[in-house]
């Protein structure tokens, strides 16, 4: 009955958080000092997108994003996430490398990556969906591989 | 579950529009994109295949349910699933100044099966890493490959440098079209792994010339 509410055993509270929210709990922290963990972790991913998780679904893992004019003299114009991305694709980078590095999840660097070629800031270049049936396309790849030693 | 067409879009331009942003100046174009799926059981050696040819230490990203699988009938089977999340590992390669190979290891888990369409869509081919102790651990990425028409080998990971099971009991018990090449390899040698790479391209290379 009752007593069960107060002495029973209760199952550890990372147990009934979320798999996100979990980080934030193992970092350590009972009761008020909560409001002070360090916002990457505790963040459900989606909040970065306002909750959009719909990214321009011609956007892949292996799109390749390099950064405009626009995007090289942006400075401060962007913030964040938005700016660690267009810094790092001075260099051309696919979205997967782009997820990875910055250690952010793959669909919000999808959603995010919409938005700034949208905006100018990024320039995309979608894979081309007949290369793999381009027999000089696979020659290349092979010859390219063969060098390999 | 597999009744809709496949997700896949058309590739042109639809993300930048004929107004494109252009990349910054003296830049050359990105280089083109191919990509080869690397699949197989949990701990048959993917992410070990990755790494030893990979000119980029392997690298992980985490994908959810929600928008790798946004319009993918899936996910209706488990509505309440938004923000599972999901290790995947790649690696690529630089082929030439305007090609590059990238290396995508599929998660092992089944429930993970959603994010296959992703990773395959446009994929040269794929190579089917298999443990011969743990030979059923493969049968869902044959099935899957088989059911896409995706060119892909099967290769046998020699832990140990011996191979326990003789690889024509291996053939037999895979039940694999006798096209289908079913080799061994060692993940953990880099030239091991381009000759797999290689066979991998070799029978796309035939299935693109049977039509």
């Amino acid at each position: 009955m009752s007593s069960e509410q107060r002495g029973g055993p209760r199952p550890a509270a990372g147990a009934l958080i979320r798999p996100f929210l979990a980080a934030g709990v193992a970092a350590g922290t009972s009761g008020a000092a909560g409001e002070r963990e360090p916002a990457r972790a505790a963040l459900r991913p989606f909040l970065l997108t306002a909750g959009r998780v719909a990214a321009e679904s011609s956007i892949t893992l292996d799109t390749q994003v390099v950064r405009t004019d626009l995007g090289s003299t942006a400075g401060s114009a962007l913030t964040f996430e938005r700016r660690d991305i267009v810094a790092m694709c001075a260099e051309p980078l696919s979205v997967a490398e782009v997820a990875a590095r910055l250690r952010l999840h793959l669909g919000v660097v999808k959603v995010l990556v919409g938005d700034l070629s949208a905006d100018g800031y990024l320039a995309v270049y979608l894979p081309n969906a007949d290369a793999p049936h381009d027999t000089d396309t696979l020659l290349r790849v092979i010859r390219g591989l063969r060098a390999i030693s | 579950m597999a009744s809709e067409p496949s997700p896949s879009e058309p590739p042109a331009g639809t993300a930048a529009g004929p107004a494109a942003p252009r990349a910054e100046a003296g830049h050359r174009r990105p280089p083109l994109p191919v990509k080869i799926v690397i699949a197989g059981g949990f701990g048959v050696g993917k992410t070990t295949t990755v790494a030893s040819i990979s000119e980029i230490s392997p690298l992980t990203t985490e994908a959810a349910m929600t928008s790798v699988a946004a319009g993918v009938d899936d996910s209706r089977y488990v509505p309440g699933k938004k923000t599972t999340s999901v290790a995947m590992d790649f690696g690529c390669i630089t082929i030439d100044d305007g090609l590059k190979l990238y290396l995508f290891g599929t998660p092992g888990q089944d429930r993970f099966g959603f994010m296959w369409d992703d990773l395959s869509h446009g994929a040269l081919g794929a190579l089917v890493i298999v443990d011969c102790r743990r030979l059923d651990e493969c049968y869902p990425a044959v099935d899957y490959f088989e059911k896409l028409r995706l060119p892909f080998v099967v290769a046998v990971n020699l832990f140990d440098g011996s191979l326990p099971v003789e690889l024509p009991k291996i053939r037999w018990a895979l039940a694999i079209d006798p096209a289908t090449p079913l080799i061994t390899f060692d993940a953990r040698e880099k030239l091991s792994v381009r000759d797999a790479l290689l066979s991998v391209l070799d029978r796309a290379l035939q299935r693109g010339r049977a039509g």
